[in-house]
């Protein structure tokens, strides 16, 4: 009795991971089918593989300076990912090595920061923006995302598994502080920061709506604001648009892969 | 010589004290080990020593220099820590070689030194692993050759066995003791086990609250200790107290003698000069092992529960009061009842009520 149910448990646990992914899965493989198929087939719903991939490569290709427009957006999430990384990990490590008596204080403004919607950020950054000269260029892009709360949060909480004895241990064979830091915290925490690299990096990429708001001439502009100018267009490609999604999903997709192991370690604490 | 002094050494983590004027010598190559209980300032001594906290106020010398405001790697110290704090992602080799790396020596040199320490302990089939991949004695031991290679003039080890198990600790107990005869080093030992202290220390420095209690050899401080807390806190099992009161004048033979209370005893005094006044309230320490059969006195003890060790039984029992400890060699056929506890008079000693030895 005890075995039919543990089979009839396990069971659903498979059915309802099985449907799980399907849901995760179909509208990437809507995508890639739609990618092969004319704009006309993927209006009607066809669900299979066409013959139209090379004329949608065409036509995207015809839409936008695609190598400049990657570029654009894989300059601006690298360092973006750089520089908030290198920020946030120091803040954190700061916040949680260092006792002063402003400290908690300080934290928790910051992380009330947390509670401030973008949208009530947007006007006051673009006029910061705007009177440094920075508007249309990616800098406007970079600089506001790199002083991450939540990156510093997540920095700090995993600095709380960083053995201090390390520290002592260090300053005794004779290291300075930016020494312990560079020489002994990054690389026993590399696996936290590669779980950071992945969130900031897919975070940047995939960054939206201010982009939209700063990069204004065509060749500043990244792949997500090209997906969805194609698709907003009057009469949209979908085919171009299936194309444009899977070039925009893929980073993402392979940093995801490439550091998928870091990433679940540094998820569950970089020191064991 | 003396290597290390402290002088009038305090320490406050903001309006709270947890080092009171210490005041120490070490001898050159002297095992000192600092004991106390849980939160008595061990670690935060040691740290002092090591310059990785503040000294408040006070002297400290390393080799007859003032080294308040020494960094740390330049006080001729090393430091063993108790989760051992290797380097996670260097080799044994490097993890041992790094303090010399940054002291600016030829790479030759450190080469050298590196093979010379794993040679004296061992390590040199382990160069090459991180030390994840060693176990736990096995990184005691690179800990301690990662402070041998500096050639320090001071060692400094907080608690290092106690993440062991109780086999390796004894085993590792014996090596560090070779170690220290072999390196002729200078030695402070943090511990909070007893028989790590007895058996390793030249001397040891019982510490209660952030102050020096005693200071003396192990047997010394078995022997002849100042106070009953440093009488309770060496030997184990722990010294029995008994409330007592000092006795009129009167064990039918007008000597000094005192009342032991839970027992209705009294037993004749010989050799204090300081015994206060009749009536005062004392209290009187016997150790479990000095009860004996050929004992002069006794005591009728009900006994509670008997452990038989083997080696040793210990039986508890008490009076009217607190429960006291009696400890006989071997194995002995005691078991319910009522013991006739015997002792004699010479091996008890005596505290005021605020605990300090009466002599
Ligand atoms: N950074 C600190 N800030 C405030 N108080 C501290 C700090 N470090 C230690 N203390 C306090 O100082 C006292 C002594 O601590 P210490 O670690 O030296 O004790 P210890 O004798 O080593 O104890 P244990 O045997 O548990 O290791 C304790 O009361 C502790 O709470
Ligand atoms: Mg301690």
């Amino acid at each position: 009795m005890d075995l039919y149910f543990q089979r009839l448990r396990g069971g659903l646990v498979y059915l309802f991971l099985i449907t799980a992914a399907f849901l995760s899965i179909f509208p990437f493989l809507w995508m890639v089918l739609g990618a092969t198929n004319t704009s006309a087939d993927i209006s009607r719903g066809k669900f299979g593989l066409g013959g139209a991939l090379f004329d949608n490569i065409v036509s995207f290709l015809a839409f936008a300076d695609v190598p400049l427009i990657l570029w654009n957006s894989l300059k601006i999430a690298l360092l973006t990912t750089l520089f908030t990384l290198a920020v946030a990990s120091i803040a954190g490590y700061g916040f949680e090595i260092f006792r002063s008596r402003l400290r908690d204080r300080l934290y928790r403004v910051l992380l009330l920061t947390l509670m401030i919607p973008f949208a009530a950020l947007m006007i006051p950054l673009f006029i910061m923006m705007g009177k440094l000269h920075l508007i249309n260029t990616h800098w406007a892009v970079i600089l506001p995302s790199i002083g991450s709360a939540f990156i510093i949060f997540y920095f700090r909480q995993s600095t709380k598994a960083f053995p201090l004895e390390l520290r002592d241990a260090a300053r005794v064979d004779g290291l300075k502080e930016w020494q312990i830091f560079l020489l002994i915290y990054v690389p026993v925490m590399r696996s936290t920061y590669a779980a950071a690299f992945v969130i900031v990096f897919m975070t940047a990429w995939n960054n939206y709506l201010w982009p939209l708001i700063v990069l204004q001439s065509n060749d500043t502009k990244t792949i997500t604001l090209v997906v969805s100018s194609i698709a907003s267009a009057y009469y949209p490609d979908y085919g171009a648009v299936m194309v444009s999604a899977i070039l925009a999903t893929l980073p993402t997709l392979i940093v995801f892969f490439l550091m998928q192991r870091q990433f679940v370690q540094g998820m569950l604490g970089s020191v064991k | 010589m003396s290597e290390l002094s402290l002088r009038q050494v305090s320490k406050s983590f903001g309006t709270l004290k947890v080092i009171k004027d210490v005041d120490l010598e070490i001898e050159q190559g002297a095992f000192t080990v600092f004991v106390g209980p849980s939160g008595c300032g061990k670690s935060t001594l040691l740290r002092m020593i090591a310059g990785l906290e503040d000294i408040t106020s006070g002297d400290l010398e390393i080799g007859g220099a003032r080294m308040n405001d020494t960094d740390p790697s330049k006080r001729g110290i090393a430091m063993v820590f108790q989760s051992y704090a290797l380097y996670p992602h260097m080799s044994v080799r490097q993890n041992m070689g790094f303090a010399l790396r940054f002291a600016g020596v030829p790479k030759a040199q450190i080469d050298r030194q590196v093979m010379d320490a794993a040679r004296i302990l061992e390590l040199e089939p382990l160069l090459e692993r991180k030390p994840g991949q060693l176990s736990g004695g096995q990184r005691q031991r690179v800990a301690i050759g990662r402070a041998i290679v500096r050639h320090p003039k001071v060692f400094l080890f907080d608690e290092p066995l106690s993440n062991l198990d109780a086999e390796l600790r004894v085993h590792m107990r014996i090596e560090i003791a070779k170690l220290h005869k072999r390196l002729g080093a200078t030695v402070i030992y943090v511990t909070h086990d007893q028989v790590e202290a007895m058996t390793l220390a030249d001397k040891i420095v019982v510490l209660r609250a952030g102050r020096i209690e005693q200071t003396g050899t192990p047997l010394e401080l078995y022997t002849d200790p100042d106070n009953q807390f440093v009488a309770g806190f060496i030997g184990s099992p722990k010294m029995n107290f008994l409330p007592a009161r000092v006795a009129g004048g009167g064990d039918g033979q007008g000597g000094p003698a005192v009342t032991l209370e839970d027992f209705g005893v009294t037993v004749p005094v010989t050799g204090l000069k300081n015994l206060p006044a009749p009536g005062t309230r004392i209290t009187v320490g016997i150790r479990p092992e000095k009860f004996n059969e050929q004992g002069d006195q006794g005591l009728s003890v009900a006994i509670e529960m008997v452990e038989h060790l083997g080696s040793e039984t210990l039986v508890h029992g008490r009076g009217s009061g607190d429960l006291i400890t009696v400890k006989y060699p071997g194995i002995s056929a005691i078991d319910d009842g009522r013991l006739d506890a015997r002792f004699n008079a010479g091996d008890l000693l005596y505290f005021t009520e605020g605990g300090e030895r009466i002599r």
